[in-house]
C-alpha cells in the first residue's frame, strides 16, 4: 500500500494524539475541569442567565458542565475515529486513485475535514462564554457543519473516483 | 513505488496482537449478549456474599439501589472493553505502521512496543475494572484499575503518539 503525504499523515497521527490525551484528561482532571466551568459561568453571568437564586443557578451550572463533559467525550471519540478514518482513507486514495489530479482533489477535503472532531472542543469552550443555546448553534453552524461537510465531500469524491474506473488498485 | 512512499509493516507480531485484540473484542460484544442474564446472576451474587465491601444494610430498598448502580457499572465495564478493545485494535494497526514507516530503526523499535503495548494492554483495564466490581467495589475497583492498567499502558499510547508526531513533523521540516 503506498503512503499518503506527510502532512496527511500527521494530521491523522495529531488526532489519534488528541483523542486519546482527551479521554485521559476526562478521567484524570474531572473535578479542576468542573471547578474551572463553573467558574467560566459564574464570570458569564448574563449570557447563563444566572438568577441569583442558589438552586436555580446549581441547575444552571450543572446542565452546562454536562454540556462541555459531553463536548469533552464526543472530542475523544471522534478524534480516535476520524483519526484513524483519515489514515485508512488516505492511504487508499494513495493506493487506488489513479492520477496526480484526483489525489490533489481529494486531500485537503478529507484532512481538513477530519478535523471535524476539534468542533466539539469549540463546542464545550462556546458553551461556557456564549452560553448553552448560542454556543451549541455556534458550533454546529461555523465548525462542525463546515468540517463535516468537508469530510463527506471526500469520501463522496472518493467513492466518485473509485466508482469511476480510475482506481488502479 | 519507492520504498519511501510505501507503508512498511510492522512485525508480524504486533499485527497479531492488534488482530487477537480486535477478536478479543468481538467475542465479548458477543458474550455480553449472549451471557447477560448470566453475567449478571454472578455479579449479583458475588455482590451479596460481600455486603461490607457495598455497603449492603439488609434493608431491601436500600441494598437494590446500591446492586442496581453496582450492575450497571459492570455492564458499562464490559461495554467499554468492547469498544476500546474493536478501536485499539486498529490504532495499533495504523500507529505501528508509522512507526515503522517514519520513525526510524531504534525510535521505530521503542514506538512500536510502547504502541503495541499501550494499545493492547488498556482495554484490559475496563475488563479488570468489571471483574473487580463485585469483590471490591466500583470505587476501589476503579482506583486498581487506574493505578495498574489504565495510567500505564493509556500513558505509553499517549507519550508514542505525541513522540511519532513530533518525528513525522521533524521529518517535514527537513524536506
Amino acid at each position: 500500500m503506498k503512503r499518503p503525504p506527510l502532512p496527511v499523515v500527521l494530521v491523522a497521527l495529531l488526532l489519534l494524539a488528541l483523542g486519546e490525551t482527551a479521554g485521559a484528561a476526562m478521567s484524570q482532571l474531572r473535578a479542576p475541569l468542573e471547578r474551572w466551568s463553573s467558574a467560566r459561568v459564574d464570570a458569564n453571568r448574563a449570557v447563563h442567565g444566572l438568577s441569583g437564586s442558589a438552586e436555580y443557578d446549581d441547575e444552571v451550572r450543572a446542565r452546562t458542565i454536562f454540556l462541555v463533559e459531553a463536548g469533552l467525550s464526543f472530542l475523544h471519540t471522534h478524534a480516535e475515529g476520524l483519526g484513524l478514518v483519515l489514515f485508512f482513507t488516505s492511504t487508499l486514495v494513495a493506493s487506488a486513485v489513479g492520477g496526480r489530479r484526483w489525489r490533489a482533489l481529494l486531500y485537503p477535503p478529507l484532512t481538513v475535514g477530519a478535523l471535524f472532531p476539534v468542533g466539539y472542543l469549540v463546542y464545550s469552550v462556546a458553551v461556557l462564554e456564549l452560553g448553552r443555546d448560542a454556543g451549541v448553534e455556534f458550533a454546529e453552524r461555523w465548525v462542525l457543519t463546515v468540517l463535516g461537510g468537508l469530510a463527506i465531500l471526500g469520501l463522496l469524491g472518493l467513492g466518485a473516483a473509485l466508482a469511476a474506473g480510475r482506481g488502479r488498485a | 513505488m519507492t520504498a519511501d512512499d510505501a507503508w512498511r509493516l510492522p512485525p508480524w507480531w504486533v499485527l497479531l496482537v492488534a488482530v487477537l485484540l480486535i477478536v478479543c473484542a468481538e467475542l465479548g460484544g458477543a458474550s455480553m449478549v449472549r451471557f447477560k442474564l448470566e453475567l449478571a446472576r454472578w455479579a449479583r451474587d458475588a455482590m451479596l456474599a460481600r455486603p461490607a465491601v457495598h455497603g449492603l444494610v439488609g434493608v431491601r430498598d436500600v441494598d437494590e439501589r446500591i446492586l442496581d448502580e453496582a450492575l450497571v457499572k459492570f455492564d458499562a465495564g464490559l461495554r467499554l472493553f468492547h469498544l476500546h478493545a474493536e478501536g485499539m485494535g486498529l490504532v495499533i494497526i495504523a500507529t505501528t505502521s508509522v512507526a515503522a514507516t517514519l520513525g526510524g530503526r531504534r525510535a521505530g523499535r521503542a514506538l512500536i512496543a510502547l504502541l503495541t503495548a499501550g494499545g493492547a494492554g488498556y482495554p484490559l483495564g475496563y475488563l479488570l475494572w468489571s471483574a473487580l466490581i463485585p469483590y471490591r467495589g466500583i470505587e476501589e475497583g476503579k482506583a486498581i484499575a487506574e493505578w495498574s492498567v489504565w495510567i500505564p499502558f493509556g500513558g505509553a499510547t499517549i507519550v508514542a503518539l505525541w513522540w511519532l508526531a513530533g518525528l513525522v513533523t521533524l521529518r517535514m521540516l527537513r524536506r
